[in-house]
């Protein structure tokens, strides 16, 4: 990478009189293919490098991009955002937490290098999951997978003596079955997302995991019934607790969406700044979020303004315990970023992210959180879900699901609806279990819209008395 | 620009003469400019200069798409892409691509629009007509976007456009949960209103004062022009022929049947001049107006050359990179006016934005989605308050099915997500659309 280009832009923008200026040049290096109804319908395999210049000039702030790497261009990219900066007509000045100058190099090793294997090669592993599919006869009226490779090299440097280089490969599945049966059908759909190398394919099962997948949607349309209404014991499994913890967990505790910097687009939330230590849940109740968690679709060792990662407890013993900040934010609530800073790209500012965010998994095995169930449902996915602005009001339409009869699991249903607040589907969990899986997703914010790598997950949790129909 | 076409040319050049049957190469120019602000002040400004391309070839009937991100080394894109075609697998689907030359409109960008450098008098424009309407705190952004594509095809097209548009979103709030959304397209800079956005936002969070959690059940509702663009957008955003296959619209097997209100006609027409006109689709067929559903009945799917031959018919001229896509959305105006249609509901609601459309089946059309913003109690034709709390819980047929009648007066809207694309809507009423609520 063309380092001394990032130097340029930091040196350029403060000769144009920024007080601050960071630069990130990245280079993604993306091969992407769509798989529908057994017909390779798609192949895209591309590079991109550019850089992005953010500086802070009399307290406002400029980005400038171009992905075209020339000194005159990049130089162009410093002077943009300073001249813009200049035009932004604040009242209140943008400052930034004061954090150390970091030299840092970190990268993600792989198995097998993403590099090394060979389009063919990735194609074929993944028309092969479409084949055994296929030979199921299972009747998938509609199948498609998106497969995906990023290969990120990135340096990062800014004005106050920031160096770090890093490397970060990351892969991705996804998948969409339609499965019709007498003029009925069920649909499902899973993310599984992958720091490392071509590995990821076996470590995660893919194959053995879809083709369950999908004998679990026939076998919903062929026993399942439409689950009862009332008020049950219920038992999530780790993609209900994923999804929770990044709706309402996740969400709320973005400190810019608190301070009402994304109220125009992704929202604001319930959780006001001054509600550290406010109840949401019940006491057994940690979700954290980590980028540190190895292999992770969001796994990183710095975020995009030079801080180091680390473990944050979002919400903890049931209440409300840190927020996700980056700089601008931690100076804002006069506190420290805890590296929560992320940005798709180069051509965009980075912004308070989640990374991979999850229930901490506790002491109960599954068959334990089973036993204490006498008349219960067991709700192991999902398929429709939303959640409101403010993060406060989601809903959970359950994909495979079970009754559960004196702690056992019993007959298949269908379209378990959970439409609840966020303090009480915390407040109902009363036991959390000791595994603990992660799917990916995008999640949207920011404008325009940044669909950023994230992970979620959980172990299984038993909540108390919630109301399903 | 001559420039660029002749790269364009060059790139479809040598891919053919690497063995390519079928090439197509965009070169583009993107010189974007956005203002973001939140707490009533700019919270960052962002350019964007973006020179780069895109290139499409088959290699006996093996696709392989390519972004050309450094011109510096477009020949070693275009001979690594061909080879990578030469190892992908072959689509027995692909149909080829449109044969040209073709006849393009003229397009005709605002210099005012295209001069502009800066956008900071316009969004404080928004800002105070917010505030003045009643709003404490305003969140939004103004875009100034201007882009060049330079296309050429080895089926004979050869074509350049240059656009332009402005684009202006503001939501106002008094409280977290008293807030409006307005919003405001336009091509031209005499026809672009940021206050007229700012006003309508501020106007409906004062107007949402101290809402009450709402009660579950079904409700004639009226629809906003936000909130109806996002529903619009659920039917002919799922038209397009690769939604369609995949098991991701509930529109399969419906050509030719009923799936709306007989007063509901949908179409997609990047002719219009709005802010999503353009001149071709990406095969360089010219774009043109598609009657997607007539009086309720669905005339077509949206296509490329390839998927028109699946399903025997023509292109609509909407070839997208890997499907078919809508590019600028309609819904044909009705005869009445908003005032009108809220008189006509006599115990319902008023939805001002909505956002999160999520389904349960594509195939059955089960979804929710979450209003957002003023949601209002109507009794009696009039606004009797303001309620919170809601989720729109029904099926996306069914409601527009339910869609009784829509007003005459239209506006342009698009929004972060859910209005994916620049769509001119009217004030709808549907009828007994059902809503839900939290349980706890």
């Amino acid at each position: 990478m063309q380092k001394d280009l990032a130097e340029l832009a930091v040196t350029q923008a403060q000769g144009l009189g920024a007080t601050y200026a960071e630069a990130r040049l990245e280079r993604h290096s993306t091969e992407y293919f769509i798989l529908k109804n057994g017909v390779l319908d798609a192949l895209s395999v591309s590079e991109d490098s550019g850089i992005g210049v953010r500086v802070l000039v009399n307290g406002s702030l400029g980005f400038a991009t171009t992905n075209t790497l020339t000194k005159d261009d990049v130089r162009g990219a410093a002077e943009d955002a300073v001249r813009v900066a200049k035009g932004a007509r604040r009242r209140d000045p943008i400052t930034f937490a004061q954090e150390p100058a970091v030299t840092a190099t970190w990268g993600v090793t792989e198995k097998r290098k993403l590099a090394d294997v060979d389009i063919e090669q990735k194609l074929r592993d993944v028309t092969d999951i479409e084949k055994d599919l296929v030979a199921t006869k299972i009747p998938l009226a509609a199948r498609m997978f998106q497969a995906s490779t990023n290969r990120i090299d990135k340096y990062f440097t800014n004005s106050e003596g920031s160096k770090i280089t890093s490397y970060s490969p990351r892969v991705r599945l996804f998948y969409f079955l339609t499965c019709v049966e007498g003029g009925d059908a069920e649909q499902t759909y899973r993310n599984y997302g992958w720091s490392g190398g071509w590995e990821a394919l076996e470590e995660w099962k893919a194959s053995e995991r879809i083709l369950a997948e999908a004998r679990s949607l026939e076998r919903s349309l062929k026993e399942g019934k439409k689950s009862p209404e009332g008020k049950f014991d219920l038992i999530c499994g780790p993609q209900v607790s994923g999804i929770a913890s990044h709706e309402s967990c996740g969400h709320p505790t973005e400190a810019d969406r608190i301070l009402g910097r994304e109220a125009s687009q992704a929202g604001k939330s319930f959780i006001t700044a001054d509600a550290i230590g406010n109840t949401v849940g019940s006491s057994v109740v940690n979700v954290c979020d980590d980028p540190t968690i190895k292999n992770a679709i969001a796994y990183y060792e710095y975020d995009d303004e030079g801080v180091k990662a680390r473990r944050r407890y979002l919400y903890k013993g049931g209440k409300i315990h840190e927020f996700l900040q980056n700089r601008e934010t931690a100076a804002k609530l006069h506190t420290r970023s805890n590296g929560a800073s992320r940005a798709t790209t180069y051509s965009l500012e980075a912004i308070p992210r989640m990374a991979n965010t999850f229930v901490e998994p506790q002491d109960h095995s599954f068959e334990e959180l089973l036993e204490g169930v006498k008349h219960g449902i067991y709700m192991k996915s999902f398929m429709e879900w939303n959640i409101d602005d403010k993060r406060y009001n989601q809903k959970y339409v359950g994909r495979e699901a079970y009754m559960i009869e004196n702690g056992e699991i019993k007959q298949p249903v269908r379209k378990v609806v959970l439409e609840l607040t966020t303090p009480a589907f915390w407040g109902a969990v009363e036991a959390v279990g000791n595994d603990l899986e992660f799917e990916a997703g995008f999640c949207g914010k920011s404008d325009p819209m940044q669909a950023l790598d994230a992970a979620m997950g959980g172990p299984h949790m038993r909540l108390r008395g919630v109301h399903l129909r | 620009m001559d420039d660029q076409l002749a790269l364009a040319e060059q790139i479809v050049e040598k891919a053919t003469k690497l063995g390519a049957q079928d090439a197509v190469a965009d070169v583009f120019k993107n010189r974007n400019f956005e203002i973001r602000f939140s707490q009533n002040q700019m919270d960052i400004a962002n350019t964007w200069r973006e020179t780069a391309g895109w290139l499409f070839v088959a290699v006996d009937r093996r696709l392989v798409f390519t972004d050309i991100r450094d011109f510096t080394k477009w020949e070693k894109v275009v001979t690594d892409t061909v080879a990578v075609a030469r190892k992908s697998q072959e689509n027995p689907e692909y149909g080829g691509i449109a044969a040209g030359p073709f006849h393009y409109r003229q397009e005709h960008p605002d210099p005012k629009v295209i001069g502009l450098q800066e956008g900071g008098a316009l969004v404080e424009a928004g800002i105070e007509a917010a505030t003045k309407a009643g709003a404490t705190e305003t969140a939004g952004s103004f875009w100034r976007n201007e882009e060049e594509h330079h296309l050429a095809t080895s089926a004979g097209v050869r074509a350049s456009r240059h656009g332009a548009s402005l684009y202006y979103s503001i939501r106002a709030l008094r409280s977290l949960e008293e807030s409006g959304h307005g919003v405001e397209c336009s091509t031209t800079l005499s026809g672009f209103h940021p206050e007229r956005a700012g006003l309508k936002a501020g106007e409906i969070a004062k107007r949402a004062d101290k809402p009450q959690k709402g009660d579950a059940g079904k409700y004639d509702v009226l629809f906003d022009t936000l909130f109806l663009g996002s529903l619009a957008d659920q039917i002919v955003g799922r038209a397009g022929a690769f939604a369609v296959m995949a098991g991701l619209s509930p529109l399969k097997d419906k050509v030719g049947q009923k799936i709306a209100h007989e007063g509901v006609t949908l179409y997609d027409d990047a002719t219009a001049a709005s802010n999503g006109a353009r001149l071709w689709d990406d095969e360089g067929v010219p774009t043109q107006r598609n009657t997607v559903v007539e009086k309720g009945v669905l005339k077509t799917y949206l296509h490329n050359t390839s998927t028109a031959k699946l399903f025997n018919t023509k292109t609509t001229g909407n070839a997208g990179l890997v499907g078919p896509n809508s590019y600028a959305l309609a819904v044909e105006p009705g005869t009445a006016t908003k005032d009108s249609l809220m008189r006509e509901i006599k115990d319902g609601l008023y939805v001002t934005n909505t956002w999160y459309s999520r389904y349960q089946s594509y195939v059955t059309g089960d979804f929710s989605t979450i209003p957002r913003d003023g949601i209002f109690r109507v009794k009696n034709g009039e606004i009797v308050g303001a309620v919170k709390d809601l989720r729109l819980t029904d099926n996306i047929l069914g409601v527009w099915q339910r869609m009784e009648a829509l007003s005459k007066e239209r506006q342009e809207v698009m929004w972060w997500g859910e209005v994916s694309v620049p769509s001119v809507v009217p004030y709808g009423l549907a009828r007994q659309v059902g809503f839900t609520k939290s349980s706890m």
